[in-house]
C-alpha cells in the first residue's frame, strides 16, 4: 500500500464513489496516521457507515462489522462456545478410552468457539478495519465493555487464555445520538460530526452516483432538497433520500421537476405521513424558494 | 513523543488551557494527540491546523461551533500581539484569555439585565409581584430528608420495567440452553443439573421537567426541594426546569449539599420566574434533549399548573411527540390539590389527551399520597 497522504485522501475515497469534504478527510485522514479509533456522530442518512466501506477499499483489507442493539452482550459481540458441537464431541468420544484430562483439554479447543465480530476483528491476520455500528443503540454496560476492549486491544478467555491483537483494527464508530456517549468512550476517539450536505456536495455526489442524470434536474432536485431541510419534519431526509428519489425521477424519464411530479413521488423522500402532508401543502410556496417553476417556464 | 520547547507546541498548549476556561474537558492525552496530529499536517494551511485541531480536541457537536469561534479569536489575538512584536511568549498567550473573559462578563452581565427587564415585563399578570426577585437562600432544607423517603418508595413503584437482558436465576423459569451444558460438561455432558434464565429487570430512566414560571412561583420553593431530593434518591434521572425556553439542570442539581444547589441557580436565573410557554418549551426539549433521553423506558414526568400563554396548538404537537417517544408521561398539577380545581386552563386541555396519570402534587402531604395512585 502506498503512502496515504492527506491530498491523496479525497482522490482515494472519489474514485470509490464518495465525496468528501475537508473535515471528513482530515479525520480520515488522522485517524489513519495517529491509529485511534474515529466517532463518527451526524444524522440519519448523511453516510456515515458508507465511509467505512470506502475506508475498507482503500486498505485492501477485510471489513469486520459489528452492529449494536439494545441487549447486545459479550457472547453476542466478543465469543461464545459452540455448546452443541463440544456436546457431540463428548458423545463421540465417550467410548474412545480418552482419560478424562485428555477430553477436558479437547472441549476448549478454537474450532469449538464461535467467533463474534470483535474476536474476529482481534484475530484479523493484517489490519481491518472494523465497524462499530450505531453504538448509541447498545446500552451502557456494553459500551464500557467496549472501552476495554478498545484501550486493550486483547481478550481474555478463560479456558484458552488471552488473546493479543496481532495488528490494531482501524476502528470507526458511529452514532445516531440515540443516547448520550460516555465521556470516556468520546476520549478515547477523534471526533468527527458530518452534517447534511450542502448544495455543492449533495449536487456532485448526486451526479457521481448517477452519470447520466440531466444537469438541470440534478441541480432542482438538489435545490429542493436544501429548502426541504430547512422544514420542521419529523424525518427529515438524508442522502440516501435523494439519491433514491434522483434514481426514481431518472427511471421515470423526467428532465426537469415540476409540482405535480414532486407531489406524486414525494414518498420517496419522506416517510412521515404528517411530513407529507404539510409539505404537500407547502409545496408551492418551497417551489418558489428553490426557483424550480421559473427554470420549468424558461424551457 | 513531541515534546520539544517550539513555540507552536507551547501555543497548543495554551490554546488547550485557553478551552478549558470555555467549559471544554480536554485531558492531557487529547494535548499530546492534538500535537501528534500536528507532525502530520502543514500548519502553514490554516484551514488544515484548525481542522486537525477540532478532530482531536472537540469531542460533541454541541461543541463545534464554539471551537470554531474560540479558534478564531485566540489566534486573531496572538497574531495581533506577534505583530506588535511583543517578546514575552507567556504574556502573549495569556492576553487572549484574559480580553475574551472580559467580553464574556460584560457579555454576560448585559444579557443578564437584559432578561431581568424583561421578565418583570412577561410576568405583569402574576398575582403576586414581590416574588419578582428570587432568593434562593430562603428554602428551608429540613423537609429533604422527609421528602427523600417518599420519593424512594415512589420510585420503586416506577421502577418495574423488564429489560431486553437476561439473567440466570434458580427458580424454574426459562430453560438457559448453553449454561446448562457448561455446567454438565465435567459430568462429561450427560445432564444433571439444569440452569435457567430469567428477563433482567431495569430501572426505568425518569425525565423530571419542571415548570418554574412566575405562575408557579408559590411552590418554586418546594419543586426545588422536590427536584433535588428525587435526584439524589434517584440514579437514572434527567432534571429540566422551562419557563419561555428549557434548560437542562441534571449537573446542578448533582451535589451533595443542598446550599450548593441554590448558588448554582442562582446562576441560571433567567430562566426562573419567567412568562410560561409550555407548548414552545417542550418542542425545543423534544428538539434538543428528547432523541437522547426519551425512549420507551422513559417516563417523563411534568410539574406544571398548565397555565400556557403560547399557542396551545404547539402545545398538544410537543406533547404528542414526546407521548409517542416516552414509555409513560405523568402531569403532576400543584392547583389540581384545591378541590375547586378543574382542568380547563388551554394548556391543560391540549395536553390532557396524552397524559397517562394526572396528579396533584403541591406539598409533602401529596407527594406521599401520590405513589398510591400510580
Amino acid at each position: 500500500m502506498s503512502e496515504i497522504t492527506l491530498e491523496s485522501i479525497r482522490g482515494l475515497l472519489f474514485e470509490r464513489g464518495y465525496i468528501t469534504d475537508h473535515s471528513i478527510e482530515m479525520a480520515l485522514f488522522l485517524s489513519l496516521k495517529l491509529q485511534k479509533p474515529l466517532l463518527i456522530e451526524g444524522p440519519a442518512g448523511v453516510g456515515k457507515t458508507e465511509i467505512a466501506k470506502v475506508m475498507t477499499q482503500i486498505l485492501a483489507t477485510e471489513l469486520i462489522r459489528l452492529q449494536c442493539y439494545e441487549g447486545l452482550d459479550a457472547s453476542q459481540a466478543l465469543y461464545e462456545w459452540n455448546y452443541q458441537r463440544q456436546l457431540l464431541h463428548l458423545k463421540a468420544t465417550e467410548e474412545s478410552g480418552i482419560s478424562v484430562e485428555e477430553k477436558e483439554k479437547g472441549l476448549f479447543e478454537e474450532k469449538f468457539l464461535l467467533k463474534r465480530p470483535l474476536l474476529k476483528a482481534i484475530q484479523s491476520p493484517q489490519k481491518c478495519v472494523l465497524l462499530i455500528d450505531e453504538v448509541d443503540r447498545a446500552d451502557e454496560e456494553f459500551e464500557s465493555f467496549l472501552l476495554e476492549v478498545l484501550s486493550d486491544w486483547q481478550i481474555t478467555i478463560p479456558e484458552i487464555g488471552t488473546i493479543k491483537a496481532t495488528s490494531i483494527p482501524q476502528v470507526i464508530v458511529t452514532g445516531n445520538r440515540v443516547r448520550e456517549l460516555s465521556e470516556a468512550l468520546r476520549r478515547r476517539c477523534l471526533y468527527l460530526w458530518i452534517d447534511y450536505p450542502d448544495f455543492e456536495k449533495e449536487l456532485m455526489i448526486v451526479r457521481n452516483h448517477l452519470p447520466n442524470i440531466d444537469a438541470k434536474l440534478a441541480e432542482q432536485i438538489c435545490s429542493f432538497m436544501q429548502v426541504l431541510r430547512v422544514q420542521k419534519l419529523e424525518k427529515t431526509p438524508g442522502i440516501a433520500e435523494t439519491l433514491d428519489w434522483a434514481t426514481a425521477l431518472v427511471t421515470l424519464h423526467f428532465s426537469a421537476l415540476d409540482k405535480n411530479i414532486i407531489e406524486s413521488t414525494l414518498g420517496v423522500i419522506l416517510k412521515d405521513w404528517k411530513d407529507i402532508r404539510s409539505i404537500q401543502l407547502s409545496l408551492s410556496e418551497l417551489l418558489d424558494k428553490t426557483g424550480v417553476n421559473s427554470k420549468v417556464d424558461s424551457i | 513523543m513531541i515534546h520539544r520547547k517550539t513555540s507552536l507546541s507551547e501555543n497548543i498548549v495554551t490554546f488547550c488551557r485557553f478551552l478549558r476556561e470555555h467549559g471544554f474537558s480536554i485531558s492531557v492525552q487529547d494535548e499530546t494527540t492534538a500535537l501528534e496530529a500536528l507532525a502530520y499536517i502543514s500548519y502553514q494551511n490554516r484551514l488544515d491546523f484548525q481542522t486537525a485541531l477540532a478532530i482531536t480536541l472537540v469531542k460533541k457537536v454541541q461543541q463545534l461551533e464554539v471551537f470554531n469561534r474560540l479558534f478564531e479569536d485566540y489566534w486573531k489575538e496572538l497574531e495581533k500581539a506577534l505583530d506588535s512584536k511583543i517578546k514575552d511568549g507567556k504574556s502573549k498567550s495569556n492576553r487572549p484569555i484574559k480580553s475574551e473573559e472580559q467580553a464574556f462578563n460584560s457579555l454576560k452581565s448585559w444579557l443578564n439585565g437584559n432578561r431581568q427587564n424583561k421578565e418583570e415585563q412577561m410576568a405583569a399578570y402574576s398575582p403576586n409581584e414581590s416574588f419578582g426577585q428570587k432568593n434562593f437562600a430562603n428554602i428551608p432544607s429540613d423537609e429533604i430528608a422527609e421528602m427523600m423517603t417518599s420519593i424512594q418508595t415512589l420510585s420503586r413503584t416506577l421502577a418495574r420495567a423488564i429489560a431486553r437482558r437476561e439473567q440466570a436465576t434458580r427458580a424454574r423459569k426459562q430453560f438457559h440452553f448453553s449454561r446448562t451444558i457448561r455446567k454438565n460438561m465435567r459430568s462429561g455432558g450427560e445432564l444433571i443439573e439444569l440452569a435457567f434464565r430469567k428477563p433482567k429487570k431495569n430501572r426505568l430512566k425518569l425525565v423530571l421537567l419542571c415548570d418554574v414560571s412566575k405562575s408557579m412561583d408559590l411552590y418554586s420553593a418546594f419543586f426545588i426541594q422536590f427536584m433535588y431530593a428525587f435526584q439524589k434518591v434517584y440514579q437514572k434521572i434527567e432534571t429540566f426546569i422551562f419557563s419561555t425556553q428549557i434548560a437542562r439542570i441534571t449537573n446542578e442539581l448533582n451535589t451533595n449539599h443542598f446550599n450548593e444547589v441554590k448558588a448554582n441557580f442562582s446562576e441560571k436565573i433567567n430562566i426562573w420566574s419567567g412568562g410560561t410557554k409550555i407548548g414552545q418549551s417542550l418542542a425545543q426539549f423534544n428538539q434538543d434533549f428528547g432523541k437522547r433521553y426519551v425512549n420507551n423506558q422513559t417516563v417523563v414526568i411534568i410539574l406544571s399548573d398548565g397555565w400556557e400563554t403560547g399557542n396551545p396548538e404547539i402545545l398538544s404537537d410537543a406533547m404528542e411527540t414526546l407521548h409517542k417517544q416516552a414509555h409513560k408521561i405523568l402531569w403532576l398539577n400543584p392547583l389540581a390539590g384545591n378541590p375547586n380545581f378543574q382542568a380547563n386552563t388551554v394548556g391543560m386541555q391540549a395536553a390532557m389527551p396524552y397524559i397517562n396519570h394526572f396528579a396533584p402534587v403541591h406539598n409533602l402531604e401529596s407527594l406521599k399520597q401520590l405513589w398510591k395512585m400510580i
